[in-house]
């Protein structure tokens, strides 16, 4: 004999715990970009790839080539930084979507955005700390980097990363990109990658899939 | 010749004083910030409007929401599409931290449900300028540039205006360490034994809460106490502190001393600041 459930009450314990329970998807493996700070020279290649890619109008940049220049005459310094979307492991655009139009491959950890279920509200925006969902004001909803996902499922290299004429941005596994094991053009042989660069906002808060190859005045220390 | 040149040089000389002293009339009289704002962007170029004191510091610290909004009006007016381009409707979707009992009204853009919702104003004072501390369109990093910012200023990062770690974390951080509450487990695994409700201790403990100028202390108690009386104080609660966790590290609240603080550092709070951001502290009204 079975006791007869209360819906009402399980649909109420269903919601009170959606509400109050989040849990990011844990991918098998997990991609991410590596960038070399010093070697690039930024030509923005890799924005316009990506742009023509997605037939972005101007306004919304994907990619950012970020120029960083500072010091005191004699000791000036010039490097780029770059960067889209960091398909974070706790990504915090995701959780934020009231349409469900975002997220995380479980085989790849590719954090995707279907904007055509984008209501433009906006949140997704302002939660991502590395400034990855942008704003397409023509269409008025959020469009974002998802790693060529076409490209990958079709066993190429996202559109950016094919565009870098200097080699200094690629993909891969980001565990073997933290520890130096895999093979790649945008690391040098004495390079040493880091998870932060200077100025970049804490990776704490969403543990993005990123590797930089630092510039000295750009390390964290 | 010169006579014709004098009696010109008069007659303008007159206009421009009547003109001045009825602009002046102008000013003194009922122009709001925000009016005197469009006055003023009218009368410039984007590039300058771009470059106003307003937007550096330390003019900004003390912008008013109408000054921002003079320009910025889209923050305010603009709202979300009805229907997605896909056909999914606005008023049919919920997101997971939407579905608590204390959420209110319809879908709506994250500036407005931070400044204009009825509950925002009730229980927040959110200004602009809490969050944007200004920094030079030009710089893509602090200290950047001849007008920078110092190096070490947090208030913006590489892509961002803002940087959430100083802002949006402060109430929607994780939880601190649930040993410090010596809870037997994280939230979602203690609270079935607290009937999910935070103010079970929280009524007795920690009761000097919410004490800075951008949150309405008195109004977020109010509703903590409604709603613990009618069971349901967590859904209050974790709203902000814990619903929205999306960032997975806690905010280090500073330890503001209250009546009674016993003496001396507790080792879990070592590294946590003794004292609110100053532009945060709560000044009482001058009389």
């Amino acid at each position: 004999m079975t006791n007869k459930l209360d819906m009402k009450k399980v649909k109420v314990a269903l919601e009170r715990k959606v509400a109050q329970s989040y849990e990011p998807v844990k991918p098998a493996m997990q991609f991410g970009f590596v960038h070399h700070n010093v070697d690039c020279i930024g030509c923005r290649a890799c924005e316009i790839a990506c742009k023509d890619k997605n037939g972005l109008p101007p306004g919304p940049r994907f990619r950012r080539v970020m120029y960083i220049e500072g010091g005191t005459y004699p000791e000036v310094f010039a490097y780029k930084v770059n960067m889209s979307c960091n398909h974070c492991a706790e990504p915090a655009c995701l959780p934020t979507c009231p349409t469900g139009a975002i997220w995380k491959r479980a085989k790849d950890g590719i954090v995707d955005i279907d904007s055509t279920l984008c209501i433009g509200c906006r949140r997704c925006e302002a939660a991502c700390p590395y400034g990855a969902p942008q704003w397409n004001p023509k269409e008025q909803i959020i469009q974002k980097c998802n790693l060529c996902v076409d490209e990958i499922d079709a066993g190429r290299k996202p559109y950016c990363v094919m565009a870098c004429m200097m080699r200094v941005l690629d993909i891969g596994p980001i565990d073997k990109l933290w520890e130096g094991k895999h093979k790649t053009t945008a690391v040098g042989p004495h390079d040493e990658t880091v998870r932060q660069v200077k100025n970049m906002a804490n990776p704490e808060l969403t543990k993005p899939s990123i590797a930089f190859v630092p510039h000295s005045k750009g390390k964290v220390k | 010749m010169s006579k014709r040149y004098a009696t010109f040089a008069v007659v303008t000389a007159t206009l421009i004083s009547l003109t001045t002293l009825l602009a002046g009339c102008g000013e003194s009289g009922t122009a709001t910030p925000a009016q005197q704002a469009r006055e003023d962007l009218e009368n410039k170029s984007e590039l300058s409007a771009s470059y106003d004191p307003l937007h550096f510091k330390p003019a900004i610290a003390s912008a008013s929401n109408e000054q921002c909004l003079a320009c910025h009006r889209e923050v305010i007016e603009d709202r979300v599409r009805p229907v997605s381009p896909a056909g999914v409707k606005a008023e049919d979707t919920r997101a997971w931290y939407q579905l608590t009992s204390t959420y209110e009204g319809e879908q709506d853009t994250f500036h407005r449900r931070h400044l204009e919702t009825p509950m925002a104003k009730a229980l927040m004072n959110l200004q602009c300028n809490t969050c944007h501390e200004g920094h030079d369109p030009r710089e893509e990093a602090p200290g950047s540039s001849a007008t920078a910012t110092s190096q070490d200023d947090r208030g913006f990062t590489l892509r961002k205006q803002v940087n959430p770690e100083t802002t949006c974390l402060k109430c929607h951080g994780q939880f601190p360490g649930w040993e410090l509450m010596r809870l037997p487990g994280t939230w979602d695994e203690a609270k079935p034994f607290f009937k999910n409700d935070c103010m079970a201790c929280h009524v007795s403990t920690r009761t000097h809460r919410h004490q800075v100028n951008y949150l309405n202390a008195d109004a977020i108690e109010a509703a903590a106490m409604k709603a613990m009386e009618s069971g349901n104080s967590a859904d209050v609660c974790m709203g902000c502190h814990g619903g929205r966790a999306w960032y997975r590290i806690p905010y280090p609240y500073a330890r503001n001393p209250w009546p009674e603080m016993p003496e001396g550092m507790p080792e879990w709070a070592k590294d946590r600041p003794t004292h609110s951001d100053p532009r945060f502290i709560k000044t009482e009204p001058k009389s």
